[in-house]
């Protein structure tokens, strides 16, 4: 059946309250970290002192036997290698917090300390192998990824001009107020319940069952296996899946056979909750006198920690501005990625994984050029945008492909306009005084699509009019539930307040988990398909009660009319002549469900979005102040004005804190983090907050696609180049702290 | 529900009285301490006078939101970790436990704290109130109703803290002006990124406070 969003719409796309904002406010929410449960214990972890070691001897016996220890879970043995600080090596859980903290302090570890590498420039410098056993004949830098365009030496040939730089993002931490952690309960029939803090309540309980799947001959099939999460603090793509402390809670609570929370402290939620990886870069970029752009060249470093992921993403720089038009690449490229692996931890998705990095790499040089050609920035984007694919204008128009200038141009006009850009734009460093105005810009983009995998929604309609919303999918505070809300009050004619909403219980149905910005486009029409598939059982059953014809039946707000005869029913009275009966419904989505032809503009893939930065820069202290950033945001369709509002403002603020504040600091010597926790690991407060003006460029017809991520991204790009606008001098990596501020330059020998 | 909770009480070595004595003879130890270091010195060798608390778990009792509650924790047990490992009252949650962030802000006679750089024990005596007394049978206090209203937040982690501090600014000053305000709260940090619409609320609230609303 032909899916479609309703023509005429009342609720969707309008400021619609977070539906669960007073019990957040009022501290009534639980979250994973608020469950307590009758005789649980508490249990910790132990982590590895050491960048790069092997256990020579672990001795567990005086922690044993030290008061309230009940159980204690070997993750590392005698003669296993540890690869970063930080590394989990066993778990202890006691009758009380502080019991498990003196115990874990009681094990006894004889290591052999062996060479580690923790900073990029180090491995470039002078290249071990201290990273994984496995690997052993590998080096830390590995092999580099290179790629160049056909016709890249002609394009760079083409230039009239060329400008070179060096840009860098260190790696950050996600920083999650709550940490990576769980509750873990085993009951009497031989089940498990976990309340984790998790992005993915589906596939945690799903990887949980599959680790005891015939261990402890458990007879433990994956539906005895629940997660809830009804409540979540921050995830930001680092909470996928159980973890080590999912495996050790759930293994403590088998062994002392009692309920188990193991929630990571601060400093182990930094160095070992995830983080974004660095990217540092040469960049160097050709363009024609009057700025339009021939090539494009990068040769860039990064480190995933211990794995061996990408930094950035390798196919798409130069970001945003590269396209193929009839074959030929504008601009021409040539790309060098080397990634050098240390001894830090994995690093994690971060709110839109490597696009940050790419455009750092990107949207830097950008304004480094516009500043040699002596071009307004805006005009140098304006010049070089992604055109429009012809092809895809006539088969597909409502798809980025056949959106991207049109979306990006409006865009620019719009945000030009908010921040009175004509009128604030000077050339750079040509403000008198010693605190120097600057404004700055920058691109970005993301996909958003619906998630591959299934994702079910539940909707039950009884016959005192109560409606019941259920779906396993999480709620992170993204305001999830109150779109599912919003979209089925939208069909059903009633508030979004009077649906009853069932959320994040792994047996609430199929979910995918939240990455990628897939939650909103995948859950939004599940919902769109139950909401509309519920209400037509309510007419086919209440219909003959009524006296009337299915088919003649329409929702009125808070009412059932009948088409044909005119007469209508109070919601209630409707559905009161359900008498005994329910009206239930479950719709699906998945990305497949997305690109059938009868379900077109339901949700899609693919955004723009465009920020503008401004600053005061102080000569004399270095300081930056960031005073407004203008967030033009297109997600398709808009669901809740309010909330998608929200996101984009936070995804500022994030990006502001990347700009400003954030680096993971590792000590070379002792292979540790040196700022881990949130003293010196900086993240701004309200009053370190710019005025942040959101708009949503709403496009209903192009349907639903997820927002979470894109805003974040190019923030940091923004505020740097308005720095660079404010001083006339690039400061080349992030965070731009004061001495940073000020040794860019002095480089230039004065006050910019 | 009972107004007295009584939790984990089953190694409780002190009687209350006990309790009390002792921790009286603490505040006083405190108070000479500032002042005259050796009538301390004095007062400590007095062993009658001063009667060591801990390590082992003492019985307290707290004031929570207007309810007596008691249980028994080693002395070192923080006041955040009190009420959440202790006494089940989460709305304060920990987040840094390093005095940072703000999160774990409860309000100590009407003052604000960080939960997590108090001891339990110095807070018995005292009216500690949390987020959780701001919704009374229902109705919200105006100020995460304003939250609610703003939507200033998202994860909400952070929330309670925030309500806490502004509620307790707002107490402090019912005229503050949004800058005040502001400044009350630098002590705590949203992941998020929810400070625009907490601007919204503050300059709500500041509005409605000088209408005499």
């Amino acid at each position: 059946m032909a899916t479609s969003w309703p023509k005429k719409r009342r609720l969707i796309g309008k400021d619609v309250q977070r539906l669960d904002g007073p019990a957040k406010a009022t501290g009534k929410a639980k979250y994973s970290y608020d469950i307590n449960r009758k005789g649980m214990l508490h249990a910790v972890l132990l982590r590895s002192p050491h960048a790069h070691a092997k256990i020579k001897a672990i001795d567990t016996g005086a922690a044993r036997k030290m008061p309230g220890v009940k159980a204690v879970y070997l993750i590392k043995d005698s003669g296993d290698e540890l690869f970063w600080a930080g590394e989990e090596i066993l778990g202890l859980a006691a009758d009380t917090e502080e019991h498990a903290l003196d115990a874990v302090r009681a094990v006894k570890i004889e290591y052999e300390v062996l060479p580690h590498i923790v900073k990029e420039e180090d491995a470039l410098k002078d290249d071990r192998q201290t990273v994984s056993e496995y690997q052993r004949k590998r080096n830390n830098v590995l092999k580099p990824k290179e790629a160049a365009s056909d016709d890249f030496d002609k394009g760079m040939a083409a230039a009239e001009v060329t400008v070179e730089g060096s840009y860098g993002v260190p790696t950050i931490c996600h920083q999650c107020l709550e940490s990576h952690g769980l509750v873990a309960a085993w009951h009497e029939d031989g089940g498990l319940t976990i309340w984790a803090s998790t992005q993915a309540v589906s596939k945690t309980a799903d990887e949980l069952a599959k680790h005891f799947a015939g261990k402890y001959k458990l007879d433990l099939p994956a539906n005895k296996v629940k997660c809830i999460t009804h409540y979540m603090g921050g995830g930001f793509g680092s909470k996928f899946g159980p973890d080590i402390q999912g495996i050790v809670a759930a293994e403590l609570a088998r062994e002392a056979k009692a309920p188990v929370k193991l929630m990571l402290d601060r400093a182990s939620e930094i160095v070992a909750g995830g983080c974004r990886p660095s990217a540092f870069g040469k960049v160097k970029l050709g363009a024609t006198k009057d700025g339009k752009l021939t090539a494009y060249e990068v040769d860039c470093y990064g480190t995933p920690g211990v794995g061996v992921s990408d930094t950035v993403t390798f196919n798409a720089l130069p970001y945003v501005y590269l396209y193929t038009q009839d074959g030929k690449s504008f601009p021409e490229f040539k790309r060098k990625h080397t990634r050098i692996r240390t001894n830090t931890q994995l690093q994690r998705a971060m709110r839109a994984p490597n696009h940050p990095q790419n455009c750092t790499l990107t949207e830097f040089i950008l304004d480094d050029l516009a500043a040699k050609l002596g071009m307004d920035p805006m005009q140098l984007r304006l010049k070089n945008l992604p055109q429009n694919d012809a092809e895809k204008v006539k088969s597909a128009p409502h798809s980025i492909d056949a959106l991207k200038n049109t979306i990006y141009l409006r865009e620019i006009e719009i945000a030009a306009a908010m921040s009175k850009w004509k009128e604030k734009w000077h050339p750079p460093g040509k403000t008198p005084g010693v605190v120097k105005h600057g404004i700055g810009m920058a691109l970005h983009t993301w996909g958003g699509q619906a998630a591959p995998q299934r994702n079910e929604c539940t909707i039950t309609i009884t016959a005192d009019g109560s409606v019941t919303a259920r779906t396993s999918t999480q709620d992170l505070g993204t305001g999830e539930r109150t779109v599912t809300a919003i979209v089925t009050a939208e069909i059903l004619g009633l508030e979004p307040g009077q649906i009853t909403l069932q959320f994040g219980e792994s047996d609430f149905g199929a979910s995918s988990g939240s990455g990628g910005s897939t939650t909103c486009p995948s859950q939004a029409p599940a919902t769109l398909r139950a909401a509309t598939a519920a209400r037509d059982d309510l007419f086919a059953k209440i219909a003959p009660k009524l006296g009337v014809k299915a088919e003649n039946l329409v929702i009125e707000l808070g009412k059932v009319r009948d088409k044909a005869g005119g007469k209508t029913w109070d919601w209630k009275k409707a559905c009161a002549a359900l008498g005994g009966e329910e009206a239930k419904a479950t719709g699906f989505w998945t990305y497949g469900e997305s690109q059938l032809p009868e379900n077109k503009d339901v949700s899609s893939s693919g955004v723009g979005g465009v920020q503008i930065a401004e600053v005061l820069v102080d000569t004399e202290t270095g300081v930056v102040r960031c005073t407004q950033v203008v967030a033009v945001q297109d997600c398709g369709m808009v669901l809740d004005h309010l909330t998608c509002t929200s996101q984009v403002a936070g995804g500022v603020i994030m990006g502001l804190n990347y700009a400003l504040f954030e680096e993971r600091i590792m000590d070379r010597v002792t292979g540790r983090q040196v700022n881990a926790d949130m003293e010196f690991y900086k993240l701004g407060g309200i009053e370190d907050m710019p005025k942040i003006l959101v708009h949503l460029h709403d496009m209903p017809e192009r349907g639903v696609v997820g927002v979470g991520e894109p805003p974040t991204i190019s923030t940091h790009a923004a505020i740097g180049n308005a720095i660079f606008n404010a001083i006339g001098v690039r400061v080349p990596h992030t965070p731009f702290t004061p001495d940073r501020v000020l040794a860019a330059l002095t480089a230039k020998g004065g006050k910019g | 529900m009972s107004n007295t909770r009584e939790h984990n009480t089953n190694e409780a070595d002190l009687s209350r009285r006990d309790f009390l004595r002792t921790s009286g003879a603490a505040a006083a130890t405190a108070a000479v301490l500032a002042e005259a270091p050796a009538a301390l010195a004095e007062e400590a060798a007095d062993k009658s006078a001063v009667k060591a608390i801990g390590p082992q778990p003492i019985k307290l009792t707290l004031d929570v939101n207007g309810a007596d509650m008691t249980t028994t924790v080693e002395p070192r047990v923080t006041l955040l970790d009190a009420l959440r490992n202790y006494l089940d009252v989460t709305g304060c949650k920990r987040v840094c436990d390093r005095g940072t962030c703000g999160a774990c802000t409860v309000m100590i006679d009407g003052k604000p704290v960080y939960s997590c750089t108090m001891l339990a024990l110095e807070a018995e005596g005292k009216k500690i109130k949390t987020a959780e007394s701001l919704i009374d049978g229902g109705k919200l206090d105006a100020v995460p109703k304003a939250f609610a209203k703003y939507d200033a937040q998202q994860c909400g982690f952070c929330t309670p803290g925030f309500v806490v501090a502004m509620r307790a600014a707002f107490d402090k000053n019912p005229q503050a002006t949004p800058a005040e305000i502001e400044e009350a709260l630098s002590g705590n940090i949203c992941r998020c990124g929810t400070y625009q619409q907490m601007r919204d609320a503050i300059a709500a609230l500041c509005q409605n406070q000088r209408k005499g609303g």
